[in-house]
């Protein structure tokens, strides 16, 4: 038997047994959005706390009759979209056109533009909504958005025409390091700031930034860190209540009381698997979330992922 | 993504996740388990680049993707760790109850990533040698030396069993 055809017999008999799960799509899904930063989850917190986490957002995505693309199997759609009323607009000015759809569409939403979107490589962004973000309007219902063609410098990035332009709320933040009026004392080795930033993403008041491992596509993320201020930090102090309800043990964490949790698609609820995510006080009025994303965690593994989430916690230092 | 595009994205995943999956495990020699990992996370990166690739023959892409990514994993120190811990290379290639092909699977195993990856993609994947040097992003000078040496390898081994049943 030649060695080429004895090879491929024996690989054969390696994997003939082997058959990809039917349920590879959903995983699929699931881990896009988990590694994805969190800022198009924003919505999702802010739905479950509107709709005491009736339906995940995801399912709530329902295409409304007669806009032309309502496909089998999204029949019983109207029946979410019943569940679900009152779901808080996301503000999506600023964003880049081709992710306005997704970001709109994962909230429920469905999006109609006021200018027609043509092929092109010039940067179109969203420069007006209806109705305002932070409104609530009903699941399935039209957000009309205004796209405008794109002119600063900043934002054409030529070498990866295709990406989606992250948000720049904060501007050039250096290495990442001060933002949100704290500063991130310690980081894991390695990482390099995300070069973007969000603002208000998770609530009035909150901002939020990533941290990356060099090469990392853009729009996942190694680290994340969301910084709560007003009434946001109230909201996170009562996501911790709420995780010492469901049993979370609080540990100290250079003297502040600090819960390390894994979450899932609803940020109130642990989830066994779910992105490990630390969460603190830092004093009355500043709250402090930073997660590690689930690839970043495999990679150094999940005690480190642990002993790191505390060890940037502790590093953490109000600048006023 | 539209509605068309995810359903286009599930009837990819159900005429090629099978065959990604196995050839994820043969090129980077490690458990179902660990492959099934690997392969979501490069469907993953498929998955969030689909409105663009799906009509650009994104079999191709996936399997770009899968391949590449077996090589960095079986190169990651704790995957090389489980399989010389699954198949210590003293023991058991010359033992007498080791049949032909297990013989060739761990010696398939011992061979460096992309050596290992040229093969499954020449001789399991059926791919031409172009092919073979497009997705691997190398030359086709490249992948021929390396079927050459992956192959005289084997061969080696080969010989070596029917040497000793003989």
């Amino acid at each position: 038997m030649k060695v080429e055809e004895a090879l491929k017999d024996a690989m054969a008999s390696q994997v003939a047994g082997v058959y990809a799960s039917p349920s590879m799509g959903q995983a699929v899904r699931r881990r896009s959005r988990r590694n994805v930063v969190r800022f198009r989850t924003a919505g999702a917190a802010l739905l479950t706390v509107a709709v005491a986490g009736a339906v995940p957002v995801y399912l709530s995505h329902a295409p409304a009759a007669g806009h032309g693309q309502t496909a089998a199997g999204a029949g019983d759609g109207s029946a979410d979209t019943a569940a679900v009323s009152g779901v808080v607009v996301p503000d999506v000015i600023g964003t880049d056109a081709t992710s306005v759809r997704t970001i709109l569409e994962d909230a429920g939403f469905t999006v109609e533009f006021k200018e027609a979107l043509t092929e092109g490589q010039g940067l179109r962004v969203v420069t007006a909504q209806e109705p305002a973000a932070g409104t609530e309007a009903p699941a399935g219902s039209v957000i009309t958005v205004t796209i405008v063609e794109s002119d600063s410098p900043e934002a054409s990035p030529s070498a990866t025409p295709s990406a989606d332009p992250l948000p720049q709320d904060l501007g050039d933040l250096g290495d990442g390091r001060d933002f949100g009026g704290i500063h991130v004392g310690y980081l894991p080795d390695g990482l390099e700031w995300g070069k973007w930033s969000g603002k208000d993403g998770f609530g009035k008041t909150s901002y939020t930034t990533t941290w990356v491992e060099p090469g990392l596509e853009p729009g996942m993320y190694s680290v994340q860190m969301i910084v709560y201020k007003g009434d946001a930090a109230d909201r996170l102090a009562d996501r911790m209540k709420g995780y010492r309800g469901q049993g979370a043990e609080a540990i100290k964490v250079g003297g502040k009381t600090a819960y390390l949790v894994p979450l899932g698609e609803a940020p109130d609820k642990i989830t066994e698997g779910g992105t490990l995510t630390i969460v603190w006080t830092e004093r009355t009025g500043l709250a402090v979330e930073v997660a590690i994303s689930p690839d970043y965690a495999k990679k150094i593994g999940k005690d480190a992922a642990g002993r790191e989430l505390k060890k940037i916690a502790e590093g953490v230092a109000p600048t006023r | 993504m539209t509605e068309e595009d995810e359903a286009a994205f599930d009837e990819f995943l159900a005429a090629r996740s099978t065959a990604l999956l196995r050839t994820a495990i043969l090129v980077c020699g490690a458990s179902t388990i660990d492959a099934e990992d690997m392969v979501q996370s490069a469907l993953e990166k498929v998955y969030r680049h689909w409105p663009r690739i799906r009509h650009d023959n994104p079999e191709a892409y996936a399997r770009r993707v899968v391949v590449n990514g077996a090589i960095s994993r079986s190169r990651r120190k704790k995957v090389i760790q489980e399989i010389t811990f699954a198949h210590p290379p003293d023991t058991p290639v010359e033992s007498p109850d080791l049949g032909l092909r297990d013989a060739l699977l761990a010696e398939l195993r011992k061979l460096p990533a992309r050596m290992r990856a040229v093969l499954v993609l020449r001789y399991w994947e059926d791919l031409s040698e172009a092919e073979t040097a497009a997705l691997l992003g190398c030359s086709v000078g490249t992948v021929k030396s390396q079927a050459a040496r992956g192959l005289a390898r084997v061969r080696a081994r080969m010989g070596n069993l029917e040497g000793a049943s003989a």
